[in-house]
């Protein structure tokens, strides 16, 4: 299992904990958390699963592919260029062991 | 999880749902429906009809239990298609290879750097004859949308230029009547076959050029990813059904809107609201898909129903999306609201492909450039405007005149 903590602006925190090669995106959605939307099932096609990954947790990742390169230019929130990712194209055990992210006010 | 087994349960039942009403105006019978539950029973539609929001988005994040791949609308959309069935009828991981082949060329960006320049030039050209028939006699759908949806398809699927606006117009049309063709009518499947062949004469020739010249076209694309070419054709057949109607209608649509609030049409025109804004909000509150099917997998208990397996389920997008729980006064227009997290192009994997096509080739361009040109635009009310249907909804006539 791995560890997913999602920390909201409000300052609550929602931890899960998931199966290897499910994504963030569908973990927060079929859990209900809020403040995570999903609308295109993962497809790097609707920007509404943006997170800010926590700083510590950067350096493991995979590099931003080309599409989710474009999608994070359609964010509601403003883009960090170094912590927003889309959380539907980061997979628990392939892409991180562990992970912490913040949640975006608004996904509209 | 809204699944209770083991749990007896009465499904309400909409025995006074009349499609012919449907047919004139659905929005009195979706508000019913969703004052009787969030799965309800038609047997005048032998469906279970999901008429509020979050029981549908919790239906589409469910693929496994309401499959696409639903046998009475399969078996016509492979006979209309020629034997094989498109991705909107194909479940993931299957739907996925076919459906990535086409988001690269699909995405906003894409869409500004690639798509707009083109849109912009064709909406022009069909402003010109707009003008050109005149305050008295012009039909904004006739005149202007129809041909501008029909040219930006006939461009994004990388059709040659010699396909005129009227021909993929009538391939649009038989496809969807094919689909559609409940009762088998012979002269229905003769069109049909005929546009068919139509489409693939001209893919006859496009693929090989294609292969030897790749392109942004969606018809590109699918080839790109090396799918077999019957599945390419059918792809471009679903593009061309799915891909003509909708913008078409979103343009008549957003200008019927705008006009019928001139207080509200002030407010965009004057950039308080952006116009992809406004776009959004006409696509919520006057949906041209207003329902789309799906398979229940197993006997499954759903919110307060139980659903027997192999039972068609409607996804009523159009009356979700007037769901006063989610849209507050959800039946008035208010372009000032933030209408996102509509289900005007559905959710989950199979959201429409061509949603941010749309929004740009209608909400951004088409319709601001007609205000631009034709500042006093506005609906004929000397004439007459005409709606129909309801599973696709949208304004089969809308004179308009200016100054
Ligand atoms: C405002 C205009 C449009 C609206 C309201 C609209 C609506 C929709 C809806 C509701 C669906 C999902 C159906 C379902 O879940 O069963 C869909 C799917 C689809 N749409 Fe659109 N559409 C529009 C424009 C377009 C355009 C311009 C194209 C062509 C590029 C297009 C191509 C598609 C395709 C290929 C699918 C299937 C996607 C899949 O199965 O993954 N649409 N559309
Ligand atoms: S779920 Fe749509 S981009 Fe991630």
């Amino acid at each position: 299992m791995v560890k997913i903590s999602f920390h909201h602006r409000d300052g609550s925190l929602d931890v899960l904990n998931v199966d290897d090669g499910t994504s963030v995106m569908r973990a927060a959605v079929t859990s209900g958390i809020a403040g995570i939307v999903g609308e295109c099932g993962g497809q790097a096609m609707c920007a509404t699963c943006h997170i800010y990954v926590r700083e510590e947790y950067l350096d493991v990742l995979p590099p931003v592919r080309h599409d989710e390169e474009e999608m994070l230019d359609c964010t509601t929130e403003p883009r960090d260029e170094r912590r927003s990712r889309l959380a539907c194209q980061l997979s628990a055990g392939r892409d991180f062991e562990a992970i912490e992210v913040d949640v975006p006010a608004t996904q509209f | 999880m809204p699944i209770h087994e083991n749990l007896t349960v009465d499904t309400p039942v909409a025995d006074w749902l009349n499609p012919q009403e449907l047919m004139t105006d659905p929005y009195p019978s979706y508000a019913r429906l969703r004052e009787a539950g969030d799965v309800v029973y038609a047997p005048a539609l032998q469906s279970y009809l999901v008429p509020r929001y979050t029981a549908l988005r919790e239906t589409q994040l469910h693929p496994e239990l309401f499959s696409v791949r639903s046998s009475d609308v399969n078996t016509m959309m492979e006979r209309a298609f020629g034997g094989n069935r498109p991705m909107l009828r194909k479940d993931d991981p299957e739907h996925a290879v076919e459906r990535q082949a086409i988001n690269p060329t699909l995405r906003p960006r894409q869409i500004a750097q690639t798509w707009s320049p083109r849109f912009a030039q064709t909406v022009e050209h069909w402003i010109d004859h707009l003008l050109e028939v005149g305050p008295e006699n012009a039909d904004l759908n006739r005149d202007f949308a129809a041909p501008v949806a029909s040219q930006n398809l006939i461009d994004l699927i990388g059709f040659p230029s010699e396909v005129h606006v009227d021909s993929l117009r009538r391939w649009s049309t038989d496809f969807i009547d094919g689909l559609s063709n409940v009762m088998s009518d012979p002269d229905i499947w003769a069109r049909c076959d005929a546009s068919r062949a139509e489409v693939n004469a001209v893919l006859d020739e496009l693929i090989p050029h294609l292969r030897r010249h790749p392109d942004a076209s969606i018809t590109s694309h699918l080839l790109e990813v090396n799918l077999p070419e019957d599945v390419v054709r059918t792809n471009v057949m679903l593009t061309i059904s799915g891909g003509m109607n909708e913008p078409q209608h979103m343009i008549t649509n957003m200008v019927w809107a705008l006009s019928t609030h001139p207080d509200q049409q002030r407010t965009v025109r004057a950039g308080e609201v952006s116009w992809g804004d406004a776009f959004e909000e006409v696509v919520r509150w006057v949906s041209p898909i207003g329902m789309a099917p799906r398979e229940a997998t197993a006997d499954i208990e759903w919110f307060d129903a139980k659903i027997p397996q192999g039972a068609t389920v409607g996804l009523l997008f159009a009356s979700a999306n007037r769901d006063d729980s989610v849209f507050p006064r959800a039946d008035e227009l208010d372009v000032t609201r933030n209408a996102r997290g509509h289900l005007g192009f559905g959710t989950g994997v199979h959201q429409c492909a061509g949603r941010w096509a749309a929004k740009n080739a209608v909400g951004e361009v088409a319709v601001p450039r007609l205000y631009e040109r034709i500042g006093s635009l506005m609906v004929d009310d000397s004439r007459q405007v005409s709606w129909q249907g309801w599973f696709f909804r949208g304004l089969t006539a809308l004179p308009v005149t200016w100054d």
